[in-house]
């Protein structure tokens, strides 16, 4: 009997997946098998896996955009149908130090094809670290529940040796209008130097190396130094980025990251900021945060590269590295 | 003395690296055992390296320039033998070669770039793609780079193929490139500040679009091929010969080596990356002078420009060291079976033509960002204007220096 349902079920998903009248993300496509081992919901979930992702890569209200680091990546082959989005430029301003604003956002998004109906697919190189960020721009323009990131990014989509493509995919345009962005996911100076001085009772999550964080180095190994003091922001705790990824490129489970942020006592109790050196590897952890564990979780793009360079602030500078005088 | 070009008329030149008397003997049997040691050593770590995470490019690098030293060996892919076997034996087969694998890069890269870049009008640049900035800093090096190949006998990537063929001078000329390198790093940040920063970066494509930039590119090769070829000699009689020996042991026609050159300057940028040479050898000079403590502090905006990168290594093993590796062996695996490699123990005029030649090249392609592969080479493929520049300046160097040269009899 059961077997029998199941059997129908498989078929009426079948047949009504093609005809496009299945949002894309939908778990009922898939027969109960994998079902089971694949528990999350895709609506709810914001990771999609790499099987799941390569089942729907012709869903018509799928967008599927590559945010890597490295230019030439994308060219050389990416997932079929993905759109290329350069960081450097598309998603900031180029001039002034900010997040791409309204004008610029809404033509990239009508590039892209992107709406509140489409499931939007981000993912990259470097374990999804620019990718997570492009995720927290969407977001401050409203575009949050149906954004998901490609769990294990580039690195995991290429170690299972999906295929890769190198043409351009052609998207129909859409309407979108962005709005002037919410500064609910996004951190400010003023904020972050009102938890260093403990004026506003939040937590501040350092994602850096332990090297960075002690004030050991100012930037990691081959980076410029963009700060003049070495060190981190009083009250925050250091959780590098990494410790929420398995050497796959996965995030960890709900558990695990649930886990692993408690015994730095980050638990969801209190508002947290994450931070890094320029506001990009933090987005990881933002969305981790945020978008997988829901805790009320903002981003410091400022960063370290805003904070060591700001004049009169509290800075804890455990290593006692002295600027300059040689 | 003998001179590193003199003796290289063509088709088959006796070897000016073997000066009499100097010459160490290599047998007819061991060499084609090395050569096929060095084929299979080749093929064994490009096997090894596929099986490593992240080796695939790694591996399609030593791949593709193992294959450009096969090519280079073959069919004497070497820009100033060329440019004087025109000059001084009226001969111009090189130099249409040369011409050859331009136009055929051309069309390999026009059909790549247009599919990576739909639209090219923006403000954007094809990743990658050795697009350079256009000023006086970039004649000033071309015409460095030309005097240096004239001196020293050829350009970098000539030297590394003739490495591998045993040549006496080549590896002074590549630690001249090196010291070169060096030099041009200390000069840079003046010349960024008084130039370079405010230098142009055009682009053909982008003033055009990809049809006409390709038709004007085709056809300002052509017009440099008329003059050339009417002076073509007269046709050699068709001989029967062995294919293999054809292959492997008969020196190929300098266009044909021009056509492979550009099927392999469009597979690798598809793929890897654009041709170059010198990124690798510019990189570990920077290394090198950096923890010695010879460079400025900070190279201004030099990172941010496109051409043969010169950043810091953090790896061992590059894509780029890994393609002039592959380069050298597979040039010294032809030049074993084809009976071309003829080691010789330098001359002083060889050391010091060679080094004074290299400092001269590597300034060159350190201010050029790149050498007459990199910037030359991969820029006209691309249509860069800068690519265009440098080929213009590089060859008057050459020229006026080979002239000179001749005229006070330190060249011949």
């Amino acid at each position: 009997m059961l077997r029998k349902s199941v059997f129908l079920l498989t078929i009426t998903a079948g047949v009504l997946a093609p005809t496009g009248l299945f949002a894309a993300p939908d778990p009922a496509a898939k027969p109960l098998k994998e079902k089971a081992a694949e528990p999350k919901a895709v609506q709810d979930s914001p990771l999609v896996s790499t099987e799941w992702l390569e089942k729907n890569l012709d869903a018509k209200t799928l967008r599927i955009v590559e945010v890597s680091v490295e230019p030439g990546v994308f060219e050389r082959g990416h997932i079929p149908g993905a759109q290329n989005v350069v960081w450097h430029t598309d998603l900031v301003e180029t001039v002034s130090r900010d997040i791409a604003g309204p004008e610029k956002f809404t033509a990239l998004a009508r590039r892209l094809g992107l709406d509140r109906d489409t499931t939007v697919v981000l993912y990259g190189d470097n374990n999804n670290w620019f990718a997570a960020w492009g995720a927290w721009v969407l977001a401050q323009y409203g575009l949050v529940d149906n954004v998901k990131l490609l769990d294990g990014g580039r690195k995991k989509w290429e170690a299972e040796k999906r295929p890769l493509d190198t043409r351009n995919a052609e998207v129909a345009p859409s309407t979108f209008t962005a709005q002037a962005p919410s500064g609910k996911l996004r951190a400010r100076f003023a904020d972050v130097l009102a938890v260093a001085k403990r004026e506003r009772d939040e937590q501040i999550l350092d994602i850096r190396s332990p090297d960075e964080f002690s004030g050991k180095v100012i930037a990691p190994a081959g980076i410029q130094e963009l700060a003049i003091r070495a060190g981190h922001i009083p009250g925050s705790v250091n959780i590098p980025w990494a410790k929420a990824v398995n050497p796959d490129g996965t995030l960890k489970s709900k558990e695990e990251l649930k886990a692993l942020y408690a015994a730095a006592g980050i638990d969801g109790t209190k508002p947290i900021i994450t931070s890094c050196r320029i506001g990009e590897r933090s987005s990881h952890s933002w969305f981790v945060l945020n978008r997988v564990l829901g805790y009320d979780a903002r981003n410091y793009d400022g960063s370290w590269t805003e904070y060591g360079n700001a004049v009169g602030v509290p800075v804890v500078n455990l290593a006692g590295t002295v600027w300059g005088g040689r | 003395m003998r001179t590193a070009p003199s003796g290289e008329a063509l088709p088959l030149p006796p070897r000016s690296v073997s000066a009499p008397g100097r010459a160490l003997p290599v047998r007819a049997a061991i060499a084609a055992t090395t050569a096929a040691a060095i084929a299979a050593g080749l093929a064994a770590a490009a096997w090894h390296l596929t099986g490593e995470p992240g080796g695939t490019r790694l591996a399609l690098s030593l791949v593709f320039g193992a294959l450009f030293g096969f090519v280079l060996q073959r069919s004497r892919f070497c820009f100033y033998c060329q440019w004087r076997d025109f000059l001084v034996a009226g001969d111009p087969r090189g130099m249409l070669g040369i011409l050859a694998a331009l136009a055929a890069g051309a069309a390999g890269y026009a059909v790549v770039l247009g599919a990576w870049m739909p639209d090219p009008s923006g403000t954007r640049l094809p990743p990658d793609a050795h697009i350079g900035p256009v000023g006086p800093a970039l004649a000033l090096a071309g015409l460095a780079f030309g005097a240096g190949m004239a001196v020293s006998g050829s350009c970098i990537s000539a030297h590394l193929y003739r490495l591998g063929e045993g040549s006496p001078t080549a590896p002074f000329a590549l630690v001249g490139t090196g010291l070169g390198f060096v030099l041009g790093f200390v000069s840079w940040n003046p010349l960024y500040l008084a130039s370079l920063s405010e230098a142009p970066v055009p682009w053909l494509p982008r003033l055009l679009g990809y049809g006409p930039s390709l038709a004007l590119s085709l056809a300002l090769l052509a017009a440099l091929a008329w003059p050339l070829l009417r002076r073509l000699p007269a046709p050699e009689a068709p001989g029967r010969r062995d294919p293999l020996h054809a292959v492997f042991v008969a020196r190929w026609p300098v266009w044909l080596g021009g056509l492979a050159v550009g099927a392999l300057g469009t597979l690798a940028y598809l793929r890897v990356g654009p041709l170059g040479v010198t990124a690798e050898i510019g990189g570990r000079s920077r290394q090198a002078a950096g923890a010695l403590g010879l460079l400025p502090d900070r190279l201004e905006g030099l990172d941010t420009f496109r051409g043969c990168a010169t950043a810091v290594r953090d790896a061992l093993l590059t894509p780029n060291g890994l393609f002039v590796g592959g380069l050298v062996l597979a040039a010294l695996a032809a030049a074993l079976v084809a009976g071309h490699f003829r080691p010789a123990l330098p001359t002083r005029g060889q050391v010091v033509r060679g080094l004074t030649g290299g400092v001269l090249l590597g300034w060159g392609a350190m201010t050029g960002l790149g050498c007459s592969v990199g910037t030359l080479l991969s820029g006209i493929m691309a249509g860069a204007v800068s690519g265009w520049v440098f080929g213009a300046t590089m060859f008057a160097g050459a020229a006026a220096t080979l002239w000179l040269g001749r005229r006070t009899g330190l060249l011949s």
